[in-house]
């Protein structure tokens, strides 16, 4: 297929997380708010004189200075942020929205609260409680936290604009990159996808990663660009497949996949856009906080949430997915250290081919992915298994 | 192959003589000192305790000699006292003689059950190791308490236990409700004059470890034997195990869950409802506690709770029984606040670190319960005795200690021997701080409110999460219980306290304090033996601290095969 517009420059931007569009956003008055988790809802961040940037730790190599504070017995993930802070690769966050949704997470986010690691004066670090449930109760709860932990902070530090109308604003522009991700996304439902995982994992988390109104525009160009592009004479995968699982801001990992023969039709998992890019939609009565509270909690599909109909529902919502992208196969990625995702890949790993007929590859990796090799090896067997299953039923 | 009397006189001495050293061989004999260490027993430096031990059993050649008073004691009140309680309490919380029937079902169904009933006493000799006089009694009521209320339970759960009753879902069944090892007992109070609560991992995972440590081991192997990763945390595996195994007691219609303490929890609650497949109520409790804002999402999920418990068993919630059980607890919670405060003051406080640390997690989370009030009284006696007296209940300590974070469950009796070792007696430690919470009864609104505060402060999650402040708070406390060195325990798979280990490295550097990190795994003894334990320990003390052990027959001996 012919190369995507924008795809290289928005590779580069991914190349480190003060890219030069967060510089630019900078540039121009805005406060940069970092966070780690979907639970942060990112729109709150995204008001009127702020942008959000979720944290990454591109180019990772060995995070030394980090598993001393957190012994190597922790998640990469977390490790690598922390190297990062240390190294003084986040001083351009003006605040940290923090969330205790994952332990490391929460510790590495306690370690920016407690060591005065972040050069910037202005700098500050505050949790949000997020709840474990979807009920009602949660919402309100939600809602409470948001507004004390987040809005009222942020007017508080950085005089920024938290009114209804504001929000508003701030949904509007969310909405806006969320139909343009739905609509790029959308052409990895085709018999023969437009758009590869590798492309499309790029466009996703550059939206999370640089300010939206700098790249909104990138987003429409390359919407329009797929509208007419053509797949390749010549298919260049073997099987389709659903990558679920936990944190991935990889795109390199789903090279990885894809060269081997599974093309990522779908990315359901932490950074990934199902879910994480539906549109907020605000009822009628409702606050706009609320309406954000809600959708985060009920969009949501992370594996701490412990209602009984809300963890077999997730199950469910995995194989709805395999389905409507027409995969083959699921591949379940877990972190390594990842307790979460080490329960959810073993259940799912057991449930989702006994109860909806999805083979699936189930694997733990590290962060900075260094087992190429053995990660090949099982991504080729699994799309050979995928492919006898084939043959044996047409046969 | 033909066995010699040669052999038989071999075994003999291996199993039960107690080999002289060549000095001690040759030392004059001492008749008025003899007469005085069998009448008082040795004194501390010359008992000699390691050379009690049958080589890799942890068995003892012969019981220890305490001196006449406090062997007799010990036989009688403990050791016989307890094995004839064990006999009884079987048929007093089993009805009758039939309990005698419901037991012997379920030690042959269940694992668990079937290899911890008969070390139980080993158990005992293991926590009072060296003890003496009162320190010997108020801990040994301490560990009767526990083996009672244990009893309680899995006779509870056996009657009402599907599997053992063919399949029938009887009378008890359906007045059992079954929840986490993790949520405390107290969320039930209002229901115990009709229903009773057992937590369902409680006995055959967290009691059963500490009596037996091989037990465990199973289990943990039976969750990682369908693809869980060997890392998560080892307890929350093992309880995972049990679902595995189908080593579970089917006794009740419902499973109420939490999120207390960790993300291993929450993730096991999510597997074992696929294993359990009935109404199930998660009850988690804010992470972020001390915020104002989070009380009222607590307080609503109790109420859910208590919701749930009233549809599922068509039983109302008794404000009365409520009331009266959480003021009874309060009374537990007066009396620990008394031995705290012994503990931090005084050099009279009469229970080992470990009788100290079982009993408090498992009252406290059991909730509260006749054994509990009857046990402190004996132990209140003993303590005033003590402090009337100025009685030194361990009079060799040269250190007072603090554990901090999870100890090892299979190695809990780690600071007896610490004691009789090195002279390293444990205070406090961090699980008996928790659920430090008095209930207020006057209002509906106060009781929800402390009860909300109360689940707050579990285990683990009091001092884990919520804020590092929370972790940190281990330097108020060693100031508030008189402590000079730290036993910081490093569960090497709980990713919150991996998660901090370099601040508190910086910490003590910074502060000046002598802490000795022990590694270990929860229940696992096979990633940091209890040798390797104390090999820790030795090499800090005789490097660091630069100080001879009072018994060095303790020093090194091996206890791999004990239970």
């Amino acid at each position: 297929m012919k190369d995507l517009v924008h795809i290289f420059e928005l590779e580069d931007l991914l190349q480190e997380a003060n890219n030069p569009l967060v510089r630019q956003g900078k540039a121009d008055g805005n406060r940069a708010l970092g966070y780690t988790c979907y639970f942060m809802p990112e729109v709150l961040l995204d008001l009127p004189g702020c942008f959000s940037v979720r944290l990454r730790a591109p180019r990772s190599g060995s995070p030394d200075m980090a598993t001393y504070y957190m012994t190597n017995r922790t998640c990469m993930y977390g490790r690598c942020l922390l190297e990062r802070a240390l190294e003084g690769g986040f001083n351009f966050l003006d605040a940290e929205m923090a969330t205790e949704t994952c332990t490391v997470t929460c510790r590495f986010q306690e370690h920016l609260q407690l060591m005065d690691i972040i050069k910037n004066p202005d700098f500050f670090c505050e949790f949000t409680d997020v709840p474990f449930k979807k009920n009602e109760n949660s919402i309100d709860h939600y809602v409470g936290q948001l507004q004390a932990h987040v809005l009222d902070k942020l007017k508080e530090h950085f005089d920024i604009d938290t009114s209804d109308e504001a929000l508003l604003k701030a949904i509007e522009q969310h909405n806006e990159v969320c139909r343009l991700i739905q609509e790029i996304g959308s052409y990895r439902k085709l018999d023969e996808p437009t758009i590869t995982g590798w492309e499309f994992s790029i466009i996703q988390l550059a939206t999370l990663v640089c300010p939206k109104y700098l790249i909104i525009d990138k987003l429409k160009d390359i919407a329009e660009q797929l509208k007419t592009r053509k797949p390749d004479a010549k298919k260049n995968y073997r099987v389709k497949v659903v990558l679920t699982g936990s944190e991935e801001d990889d795109p390199d990992f789903i090279k990885l996949i894809e060269e081997c023969g599974a093309l990522v039709v779908a990315d359901r998992y932490c950074y990934g856009s199902l879910p994480g890019r539906e549109e907020i939609v605000v009822k009628e009565g409702e606050t706009p906080l609320r309406a954000i509270a809600r959708h985060y909690l009920e969009t949501s599909e992370c594996p701490r949430f412990m209602d009984q109909h809300i963890m077999r529902a997730r199950k469910q919502y995995l194989a709805d997915i395999a389905k409507e992208y027409k995969a083959d196969g699921i591949i379940i990625s877990q972190m390594k250290f990842c307790e979460y995702w080490s329960y959810e890949r073993t259940i799912d790993t057991l449930v989702i081919p006994r109860d909806f007929g999805y083979p699936v590859c189930s694997i733990e990796k590290e962060y900075v992915n260094n087992a190429v090799g053995q990660l090949r090896t099982r991504f080729q067997a699994f799309v050979e298994s995928i492919e006898l299953k084939k043959i044996q039923k047409e046969g | 192959m033909a066995i010699g009397l040669k052999d038989i006189k071999a075994k003999y001495r291996e199993l039960f003589v107690v080999e002289k050293s060549p000095e001690e061989k040759n030392k004059p004999k001492d008749v008025k000192k003899m007469a005085k260490d069998f009448w008082y027993g040795k004194p501390h430096e010359e008992r000699r305790l390691g050379d009690l031990y049958v080589g890799n059993t942890g068995l003892y050649k012969h019981r220890e000699w305490r001196g006449v008073k406090d062997t007799m004691y010990y036989f009688n009140m403990i050791w016989l006292y307890n094995y004839a309680h064990m006999v009884t309490d079987i048929m007093k919380y089993g009805g009758g003689p039939k309990g005698v029937v419901t037991f012997a079902k379920g030690t042959m169904r269940y694992r668990w059950m079937g290899q911890t009933y008969l070390t139980v006493m080993h158990w005992f000799d293991r926590g009072l190791e060296g003890a003496r006089g009162e320190a010997m009694k108020a801990s040994a009521w301490h560990y009767r308490g526990m083996v009672s209320e244990t009893i309680r339970q899995f006779m509870r759960m056996f009657e009402a236990d599907k599997k053992l009753n063919g399949g029938e879902e009887n009378e008890t069944w359906k007045k059992t409700i079954a929840h986490n090892e993790t949520l405390s007992g107290n969320i039930f109070y209002g229901w115990r004059g009709e229903l009773d609560d057992v937590a369902l991992e409680m006995i055959p995972y967290f009691v059963s470890v500490h009596v037996n440590n091989h037990t465990v081991l199973n289990y943990i192997d039976a969750a990682q034997s369908i693809g869980l990763p060997a890392d998560p945390c080892p307890m929350c595996q093992a309880e995972y195990g049990l679902f595995v195994h189908d080593d579970y007691p089917d006794y009740s219609p419902v499973m109420l869950t939490t999120n207390e303490a960790c993300d291993g929890s929450v993730a096991t609650s999510v597997l074992q409802d696929w294993f359990l497949n009935r109404p199930l109520y998660a009850m988690p409790q804010p992470m972020r506690y001390d915020d104002p804002l989070v009380q009222k999402n607590c307080q609503k999920e109790i109420e859910g709770a208590w919701k749930f418990v009233e549809e599922n068993f068509g039983i109302k919630m008794d404000w009365d029984q409520y009331v009266k059980h959480a003021q009874s607890f309060n009374k537990l919670t007066e009396f620990e606040w008394e031995k705290w405060d012994v503990a931090a003051n005084t050099p009279y406080y009469p229970i080992t670190g470990v009788a100290q640390a079982l009993y408090r997690i498992y009252y406290s989370q059991d909730g509260d319960r006749p054994i509990w009030h009857e046990m402190d009284a004996h132990v209140k006696r003993i303590m005033d005795k003590c402090v009337k007296n100025k009685i030194e209940t361990f009079p060799k300590t040269r250190h007072r200690a603090i554990a901090w974070s999870c100890a090892p469950l299979y190695y809990s009796h780690w600071c007896t021997w610490a004691y009789n070792c090195w002279g390293i007696n444990t205070i406090i430690n961090m699980d008996s701080l928790m659920f430090d919470q008095y209930l207020r009864t006057d209002t509906y609104e106060h009781a929800l409110e402390d009860l909300a505060w109360f689940n707050e402060k579990a285990p683990m999650r009091a001092m884990a999460v919520g804020g590092h402040e929370h972790i940190l708070s281990l330097f108020d406390y060693m100031e508030r219980f008189n402590c000079d060195m730290v036993i910081m325990y490093d569960q090497l798979q709980c990713k919150g306290m991996q998660g901090i280990h370099g601040v508190f490295e910086d910490e003590f550097r910074k502060r000046n304090i002598h802490a000795i990190w022990v590694p270990h795994a929860l229940p696992d003894k096979r990633t940091v033996s209890r040798a390797e334990i104390r090999d820790i320990i030795n090499d800090y003390m005789t490097t660091v601290m630069r100080e001879e052990p009072l018994d060095p027959s303790l020093l090194d001996f091996d206890d791999g095969g004990s239970w």
